[in-house]
């Protein structure tokens, strides 16, 4: 049995650890780790920046928290890229990729609260818009 | 079993350059990337990048992993490529991707993480590095 979270929030700043607290039309949904959970057994995270500004950037993620046994736990899911273009040029979208880590074996307490943040590292590129799903499991 | 994950960023600015990953975001100084304690082995390697694209140039990305918390030495990844035709307007984005590796760890002791660019500079950059530890 399985079950999910997903959360979703605005990356806007580089080097700055954003919450994601929401999920869409819901903007408070409960982070609290299912009873009878003991593992998140997969992650699935997408990130997609704007490209306003000329820079590169790597999405970090964070989960930490009280439920999550061995300490906050980062890692990496993508980067992005992008120079500022010719006055009046069309530039191409950028179309954020989709990291899935399949058997995350992440220890975590059941019913207790888990925090899900989200960073870009390196030369800000704008606005980005963040998603991570937790898969939990025993 | 359970997994711990351990991540490291940087960036590489120059073409054949060994540079050191050591920030983490919001964390300038989040000291030494030891090896956990009780930790069995590293089983994989989750590696991504960013270019600015910068520079009409094609480069391939390299990582090295080094130090004492590797008793069999150093070892080294290919985490990518990518170049661009005009230095005007490129944008993209870039895959994370994970590679299962299963090598052994000292615990307690530190993994060093560099980055290089190789083949043209292609301009700026960024690599971001976890490493995938099992208990």
């Amino acid at each position: 049995m399985a079950r999910t979270i997903t959360v979703e929030g605005d990356v806007n700043a580089i080097d700055t650890r954003n919450l994601l607290t929401s999920q869409g039309s819901v903007t408070a949904p409960s982070l609290v780790v299912p009873a009878g959970m003991t593992k998140i057994k997969k992650i699935i995270a997408s990130g997609c920046a704007d490209g306003l500004a000329a820079g590169q950037v790597v999405f970090l993620l964070r989960l930490g928290g009280n439920a999550v046994l061995n300490g906050e736990q980062t890692l990496v899911f993508g980067g992005e890229g992008s120079i500022a273009a010719q006055a009046g040029s069309d530039v191409a979208p950028s179309l954020g990729s989709l990291f899935v880590l399949n058997d995350a074996d992440i220890d975590v307490r059941p019913s207790d609260t888990i925090t899900i943040a989200a960073e870009m590292a390196g030369v800000d590129i704008g606005d980005a818009a963040v998603a991570v799903t937790l898969v939990y499991g025993k | 079993m359970s997994k711990l994950y351990r991540s490291r960023e940087g960036d590489v600015t120059a073409v054949d350059t060994k540079t050191q990953l050591t920030t983490l975001g919001s964390e300038t100084a989040p000291g030494p990337l030891l090896v956990p304690a009780g930790a069995k082995m590293l089983k994989a390697i989750i590696s991504t990048f960013a270019s600015n694209f910068a520079v009409a140039a094609d480069g391939a990305i390299f990582i090295r992993l080094e130090g004492p918390g590797l008793p069999e030495g150093p070892e080294s990844l290919t985490i990518g490529a990518s170049g661009v035709a005009v230095a005007t307007g490129g944008h993209g984005s870039f895959n994370a991707s994970r590679t299962e590796m299963e090598i052994p760890v000292t615990p307690a002791n530190e993994i060093l993480l560099f980055a290089e660019m190789a083949g043209e500079d292609t301009g700026t950059v960024s690599v971001g590095v976890t490493l995938e530890f099992v208990l």
